[in-house]
């Protein structure tokens, strides 16, 4: 009883936390048109919709007794994606039939006919099948001007990457924002976690004055929140632009291009400011995974002759790889995710813009086409997705089994 | 040469004492252990002569040259641990080489070295497997092989075996004794197990609370006790002690005891600073009592164990003083019954 009841509890929980995913997914790969007039859930299950077709093509005046052809034929001409396919249900007739009342008057009629029924267009008899395929028979040759005739579809549910390839190559906005992305997130990964494991060690195991100070101190500058501190960071990164570019000016001959000036919202400013902000947090993490390693195996180390980098190129870093592993995915997702900081700090020129904030631009620009805003939503979550599952392999249990007693 | 002196040496840890004017010279080739009970300050000794903690005050020389400053990996020493501190990422083989590597050692020499390290111990079919993948006796081994791939002047032994099981634990230490007879280096070994001490040591130092309370050879302790603590740590089951007076012979090598309905004379005389009439203690071991139904001790048994080569009893005197006998040979004694005893004074000693 209870164990159903948590299955359940289970079962909804993650129902709940995959659900929007589902949603992103599906929306960026069905037609623009089905993503604006249906929500996702209708996308898997056969819908009814309606479409209008020309019997034939303009200009085509072949006498003929009998017309044969397919309605959906006829409705997939011209189109190369999400091709409709399905049965058709029925015709919604809209044409002129002699009055009953008044003998020599037409009156207007629209009549629903189901499949199957004859109808009478054009004076010829119409009989169209739920396959698509239609007669159209006349008592004599007859050329008739074509006629369009409103259907309605029970369609098939259609999937195609269109939304991806219009995303990714019709323009560059993306494919900038995924390499800006990783130009940012990368090293601003990769350079507190070095800083980091090497004050880890250091906090863990090496003795100095003060130790135990600094590492309260260090752990305590996690509660500062990265958005208190924008203006002084700001202040900074600018005091230290217009410094460079003053040197820039007096180093270089750039006054004669006019190229002096030096950003002070850039790539650079981004990976300091994400190894400043992540740096307590990695510290703290490492630290206490690496205080936890088993004594014994450092002591034991130094006594084999091994100095301080010794130790920790040697025995630490390869017995630290899960802590690293999970602090690395941590700080890639912060700063793949983060775009209060890049929108502060980082580069402001659009071919630079990182992932976050051109999705948030594509909210303005592509508030109608659903279909490709939710596109780009899927490629920027697929990479934090795919390091997650990549580096998965580093989370091994029982990396220290056999070093010690126990262990 | 290898002797290790230790000198004057003290070690505390912020206001707690932990290593009290410790003396001690230990010759080359000899092979040393430390015993004494948990917090005896026994390990904190070995580490001090490894050097992963730092005198207070003293001096500690192997072979005649002072090593207070030297780090651990310059003292000519060797390490084995309690817990193996094997590296787990590294295969046998790179766990052995691992100080010959950080040393420069050539690639060629290393492999001869270790591969001659692995021959001693026999476990040249281990050297590509990773400590995960051996039983507890073969990490200690790898263990031993690092320590003696190092060709060091000194091994030392952190309580290596007990972390082993029993039948384990007997085949290790007598392989630990011939390594020693084969390496012929001097090894320092710290236990808590006394019969440990008492099959391996040339030597052993007896520690309490920091300070040394015996040092010589095993039979030595055992026969001619220092004091009451060395007396009643070796041995098992432990000796007995009963309280009385000394009556005659205070000052001289064996002194009169009267107590517990006992009366013996010629006893070895341990406390010489004691006058006659002062209140001294008689200890004898439990393998030293007679059944006898003359005998002047009385006791009332309280438990009965027979453990096949021996019997020891528990037994309890009129004024609830409890002590033991042991015997090689089956006894006929009932729980509750009521056995007399005599004893053999020249066995006995007066602390």
């Amino acid at each position: 009883m209870t164990r159903t009841f948590k299955h359940v509890v289970l079962a909804l929980i993650v129902f709940i936390w995959v659900l929007p995913f589902v949603a992103l997914v599906t929306t960026s790969v069905r037609s623009e048109t089905a993503s604006k007039t249906s929500g996702f859930w209708t996308a898997f299950t056969p819908t009814e919709l309606g479409h209008r077709f020309s019997t034939h093509d303009k200009g085509k005046t072949e006498p003929f007794v009998t017309m044969s052809g397919n309605i959906f034929e006829r409705l997939n001409q011209g189109r190369d994606s999400f091709e409709i396919e399905g049965t058709v249900n029925s015709i919604l007739f809209k044409g002129r039939v002699p009055d009953p009342d008044k003998p020599d008057k037409t009156k207007l009629i629209r009549q629903l006919i189901n499949a199957g029924e004859p109808m009478d267009v054009r004076g010829g008899e119409f009989v169209f099948h739920p396959s698509g395929d239609f007669t159209w028979t006349f008592p004599e040759a007859t050329a008739p001007k074509p006629k369009n005739l409103d259907t309605f579809i029970n369609q098939n549910p259609v999937f195609g990457p269109d939304a991806y390839i219009e995303v990714l190559f019709e323009n560059k906005n993306v494919p900038n924002a995924l390499i800006s992305s990783f130009i940012v997130t990368i090293p601003a990964t990769i350079i507190p976690i070095t800083i980091a494991a090497f004050a880890a060690y250091a906090f863990a195991w090496m003795r100095f004055p003060g130790r135990d100070w600094l590492f309260v101190i260090v752990v305590s500058l996690m509660v500062v929140p990265t958005q208190l501190a924008f203006l002084p960071v700001l202040q900074g990164f600018s005091g230290i632009a217009s410094w460079a570019t003053s040197l820039n000016a007096w180093m270089t001959d750039c006054e004669a291009t006019k190229t002096c000036q030096v950003a002070s919202k850039s790539f650079a400013s981004l990976w300091v400011t994400h190894t400043a902000f992540g740096l307590p947090l990695a510290i703290y993490l490492l630290r206490n995974y690496i205080v936890g390693l088993p004594k014994e195996l450092l002591e034991s180390a130094r006594i084999d002759g091994a100095s301080h980098l010794q130790i920790f190129t040697r025995l630490i870093i390869p017995l630290s790889v899960p802590a690293l592993a999970s602090f690395s995915i941590f700080q890639f997702l912060w700063v793949w995710n983060d775009l209060i900081v890049a929108l502060y700090i980082g580069p402001a020129n659009s071919a630079d813009l990182v992932f976050p904030i051109r999705l948030q631009k594509q909210l303005g620009t592509f508030k109608d086409q659903l279909h490709l805003l939710n596109a780009s939503a899927v490629i920027s979550i697929i990479v934090p997705v795919i390091v997650f599952l990549s580096m998965q392999r580093y989370f091994i249990r029982g990396l220290l089994a056999g070093s010690v007693k126990g262990g | 040469m290898a002797q290790v002196a230790l000198r004057g040496v003290n070690k505390s840890f912020g206001n707690i004492d932990v290593i009290r004017n410790v003396d001690l010279q230990i010759d080359d080739g000899e092979f040393v252990v430390f015993v004494g009970p948990s917090g005896c300050g026994k390990s904190t000794l070995l580490r001090l002569i490894a050097g992963l903690e730092q005198l207070t005050s003293g001096e500690i020389l192997i072979a005649d040259r002072p090593i207070m400053d030297l780090p651990p990996s310059k003292r000519g020493i060797a390490m084995v641990f309690q817990s193996y501190a094997l590296y787990p990422h590294m295969t046998v083989f790179n766990n052995m080489a691992f100080s010959l590597d950080l040393q420069g050692v050539s690639k060629a020499d290393i492999h001869q070295r270790v591969e001659a390290a692995a021959k001693i111990l026999q476990m040249e079919h281990l050297l590509d497997r990773r400590p995960a993948a051996l039983s507890g006796g073969q990490r200690q081994r790898v263990a031993i092989g690092r320590a003696i791939v190092r060709n060091p002047d000194v091994f030392l032994f952190d309580e290596p075996l007990s972390n082993l099981d029993a039948a384990l634990r007997h085949d290790t230490r007598v392989e630990i004794s011939k390594l020693h007879n084969q390496l012929g280096a001097t090894t320092i070994y710290v236990t808590h197990d006394q019969v440990e001490a008492m099959t391996l040591a040339d030597k052993i130092v007896v520690l309490k609370d920091g300070e040394v309370m015996q040092v010589g050879a095993p039979m030595e302790l055992f026969n001619f006790p220092a004091n009451e603590f060395v007396a009643g740590f070796l041995g098992s089951p432990k000796m007995n002690f009963f309280e009385g007076i000394l009556t005659a012979g205070a000052g001289s090598d064996t002194g009169q005891f009267e107590g517990e309905g006992l009366s013996a004379s010629g006893v070895r005389l341990v406390a010489r600073d004691k006058g006659n009439g002062a209140s001294v203690k008689l200890g004898i071991r439990p393998q030293h009592l007679t059944p006898d139904p003359h005998g002047p001790l009385k006791g009332t048994a309280t438990l009965v164990e027979n453990l096949g080569t021996e019997t020891v009893v528990e037994l309890v005197t009129e004024s609830q003083v409890s002590f033991r006998l042991a015997s090689p040979e089956s006894l006929d004694i009932a729980t509750g019954q009521t056995v007399r005893f005599s004893i053999d004074s020249a066995k006995a000693h007066l602390f």
